[in-house]
């Protein structure tokens, strides 16, 4: 059993997708609140900590503000200042968008904290390997460029050549240190690009692709359950407005769906952990 | 396994070829060394028997055939190639990636990949770095990771360019050890051309020499041992056990152990070599004091408390392992970073006294470990702008080619020129011979005690005791930061036994305080064999 931060890259990138996107293109109070709640729940298994979720609830207030300050519809005014009336619907309005927009910055806490450059990669392979390998040499050549330059930066120093407080000889040098990266960097593709064709590189016109991560049963059951639970909350959507009087009808279906699929992440987790607990309890 | 027959090749737009009419034959599991000087055409030789690298244009003769290397794919998984850039022949980002790249080139199953990759990580024992950036790998570990990753597609033969002359001594080492483990263990056939003959020559089974692109020699090691010793360039290059058997004149002696049986058989009545003691100046040209440096507040002291005294006029030689400070010194001496306590004197005056651009005129200047760092310009010529004539050497052929052109040793002469032509009277050297064919490092040591005579006070830091013991006055061992020991370089290396020079270690116990494979010989010689 794995944790969930540990499953294919892929269906937990699907996961994501499954639980923002039915609520980040709506304004429904109850996805709101459990995509909210799922995501601040999972957050403090993964990190023990609540900074995050604080910060994420302090969109609310800050929608209510603009809304209330651009929007004067609604028909329970609550008090008027300067003329203008403050209604429950805008505030309500506001608040449920803030709510929202703090779920989906909860939700993209974790997602930066599980799906490394690594996983990020290897979610792209399986839509283009070409675009991978490419970002992959990229990606090393980016500490090696920088690395190389500092270098240059160092010996120059050393031999008093890169000292002098004027600005202008200082873009001077910054440009001949940027010029002879460049040579450098066309050098070495050189033996990169030997170092590529040693190995067999554009030999065959369809490489396979390797990638440490396994597609295994738990990842298909993730997949197709986060798909399930995505699909019911679409299709049964709760009904609800703001304007010009809030009106709420909850569907059963619908709102049972994204809540189960909100708590996924986290019943994996506790699960998990449960039955480690169990496991060392034996041992 | 492998037969070359009568191999010619031409660069294109060149009259004489530059491999000559070659002909070999190397059998299964055999290490063969290649050797000679810069320019004598080892990577063109090699190059020509990898198909993926042979030169596309230029005219070549004279056949290359491989056992079993019929199709492009094959071709490419039997011969492995390493080159002498460790960081360069990476393609990607990460350890695993790497190791897969070659097997996903040649359309391999990815659970077969699983497997190979597994299994290689396992053998080069990389399991513990394995889902490392390579950015974060030493040099060391990045050319074993090159290794590995043509190891995994099995090769049956290795053809290996100088893939050592980019390694610090201790680097070098483990990568020869592996090398010979892959050979014992697999069979694994190894073409490898190298400037540092003393590991591989003990371990090697034939020599090819090349000499202006044509096979000097080829054939047994010990058989090829008196060639070599007559070769200007290459008798330079011979271990201390081969040069001091070539200069006693007895059968070749390649490991320590040999060196020793032959010293063994001279008399010793005379044990301590003859030795002229240079005066040592009064006047300090560098003093440092309880100097302490961290890179960062929260991190340990690279240096700590760390004290030396360079007198002027001295060739002083600063040693140490890996990760000693010996670099991070050299910085801070230079005024590049900056000591948290304690104080740097250059001639007499603080570091910090000096006023902006007064210590690099006619004061200091620091040759950094990798000369290219201080090429900027486009040709030698630009490069050598205000220091035409600073060094004794002719650079007239050179002028016109981009400093990235010019072989190692070259571009180390030419980095030397830039960075004495402000006059200093300390100079600085990071690992002056990390690279260096032993032509050239004897070139650079020559140079170096002209440049003392000449009034220079020189410090360099180094990992090789034979070069510290042929230039320096005095060598100084950096432990963890800190000076642990100073003296002149006969006795400091005499009281070691592990990191001291091949000659000490063959004559320990039969003569005393013999540090160079000359003053071995010379007292051998003047003692006599024993009847």
């Amino acid at each position: 059993m794995r944790s969930f931060a540990e499953q294919n890259p892929a269906a937990v990138f699907f996961y994501f997708l499954a639980v923002l996107l039915p609520t980040m293109f709506s304004s429904n109070p109850v996805l709101g609140l459990l995509a909210m709640a799922g995501a601040a729940l999972f957050y403090v298994l993964l990190t023990r900590r609540v900074g995050a979720i604080l910060f994420s609830l302090l969109f609310i207030p800050v929608f209510i503000l603009i809304n209330i300050l651009l929007s004067h519809n609604g028909v329970t005014v609550l008090f008027i200042v300067n003329d203008t009336p403050v209604t429950a619907e805008s505030i309500a309005y506001g608040a449920c968008n803030g709510l929202i927009i703090g779920a989906v910055f909860l939700w993209f806490a974790v997602f930066t904290r599980i799906m490394t450059s690594d996983r990020l990669l290897y979610v792209f392979g399986t839509l283009s390997p070409k675009a991978a390998l490419l970002l992959s040499t990229a990606l090393r050549y980016v500490p090696l460029f920088s690395k190389q330059a500092e270098r240059i930066r160092n010996s120059q120093r050393a031999i008093g050549l890169y000292r002098d407080g004027n600005i202008l000889t200082r873009i001077r040098s910054e440009c001949r240190v940027f010029s002879v990266m460049i040579t450098w960097t066309l050098e070495n593709g050189i033996i990169t690009a030997d170092s590529m064709a040693a190995r067999g590189y554009g030999i065959l016109s369809r490489r396979t692709r390797f990638a440490l991560y396994r597609f295994r049963g738990e990842d298909l059951s993730l997949l197709l359950v986060s798909a399930a639970l995505a699909a019911g909350t679409l299709l049964w959507p709760d009904s609800y407005t703001y304007y010009p009087a809030m009106t709420l009808l909850l569907s059963p279906v619908g709102t049972l769906c994204y809540g189960l699929l909100a708590f996924l992440p986290s019943a994996v987790e506790i699960t998990q952990r449960i039955r480690w607990k169990c496991l060392l309890s034996k041992i | 396994m492998l037969t070359v027959k009568n191999l010619t090749y031409t660069y294109p737009e060149e009259k004489t070829p530059a491999i000559r009419d070659v002909s070999f034959t190397v059998k299964r599991g055999e290490i063969v060394l290649v050797c000679g000087g810069t320019g004598s055409g080892k990577s063109t030789l090699l190059r020509l028997l990898k198909r993926e690298l042979r030169p596309a244009t230029g005219e070549i003769r004279g056949t290359v055939e491989l056992e079993g290397c019929d199709d492009d794919l094959t071709a490419a998984a039997r011969v492995g190639f390493v080159m002498q850039k460790p960081e360069q022949q990476i393609v990607t980002d990460k350890v695993w990636h790497e190791l897969a790249f070659g097997l996903e080139n040649l359309g391999v199953p990815s659970d077969e990949i699983r497997r190979r990759v597994a299994e290689t990580a396992g053998w080069f024992g990389i399991e513990d770095w394995f889902e490392r950036r390579v950015s974060e790998l030493s040099g060391g570990q990045k050319q074993l990771l090159n290794l590995a990753a043509i190891m995994v597609m099995q090769p049956d033969i290795l053809i290996l360019d100088e893939p050592m002359s980019a390694l610090d001594p201790i680097a070098a080492t483990d990568f020869i050890d592996t090398l010979i483990r892959l050979n014992r263990e697999t069979a694994l056939t190894i073409l490898v051309a190298e400037h540092r003959l003393d590991e591989l020559m003990a371990s090697a089974d034939k020599l090819l020499l090349l000499d202006r692109g044509e096979a000097a020699f080829f054939g047994p090691v010990r058989e090829g041992i008196g060639i070599l010793a007559d070769h200007p360039i290459m008798q330079n290059a011979l271990p201390a056990p081969t040069k001091l058997s070539a200069l006693l004149g007895e059968a070749p002696a390649l490991t320590v152990r040999e060196g020793r049986e032959l010293l063994d058989n001279y008399d010793n009545k005379f044990r301590t070599p003859e030795r002229e003691t240079r005066l040592r100046s009064e006047q300090s040209a560098l003093r440092l004091k309880g100097l302490c440096f961290r890179y960062q507040r929260e991190s340990a002291d690279i240096l700590h408390d760390c004290e030396l005294d360079v007198r002027c006029g001295e060739v002083f030689a600063l040693l140490g392992g890996n990760g000693s400070g010996k670099s991070t010194l050299l910085s801070v001496i230079a005024g590049a970073r900056r000591a948290y306590a304690g104080d740097v004197r250059v001639f007499g005056k603080k570091l910090r006294d000096y006023a902006p651009g007064e210590l690099y005129d006619h004061t200091l200047a620091l040759l950094p470990q990798d000369a290219q760092t201080l090429f900027l310009c486009n040709t030698v010529r630009a490069e050598l702008k205000d220091a035409e004539n600073v060094l004794p050497y002719d650079f007239g052929p050179l002028l016109d080619k981009h400093p990235y052109d010019l072989s190692g040793g070259e571009q180390q002469l030419l980095a030397l020129a830039k960075t004495i032509a402000t006059k200093p009277r300390l100079l600085l050297l990071d690992e002056p011979t990390q690279g260096l064919d032993a032509q050239a490092r004897r070139y650079l040591a020559d140079l170096m005690r002209s440049m003392c005579a000449g009034g220079m006070t020189i410090l360099f830091v180094t990992h090789d005791p034979e070069f510290a013991v042929s230039v320096a006055d005095r060598c100084a061992l950096l432990f963890r930061g800190e000076v642990v020991s100073c003296d002149e370089p006969a006795p400091f290396f005499a009281g070691n036994r592990y990191y001291t020079t091949a000659a000490h270690r063959m004559s320990r116990g039969h003569y005393d305080g013999v540090v160079t494979v000359e003053e071995a010989a010379a007292l051998a010689r003047r003692n006599g064999r024993r009847v």
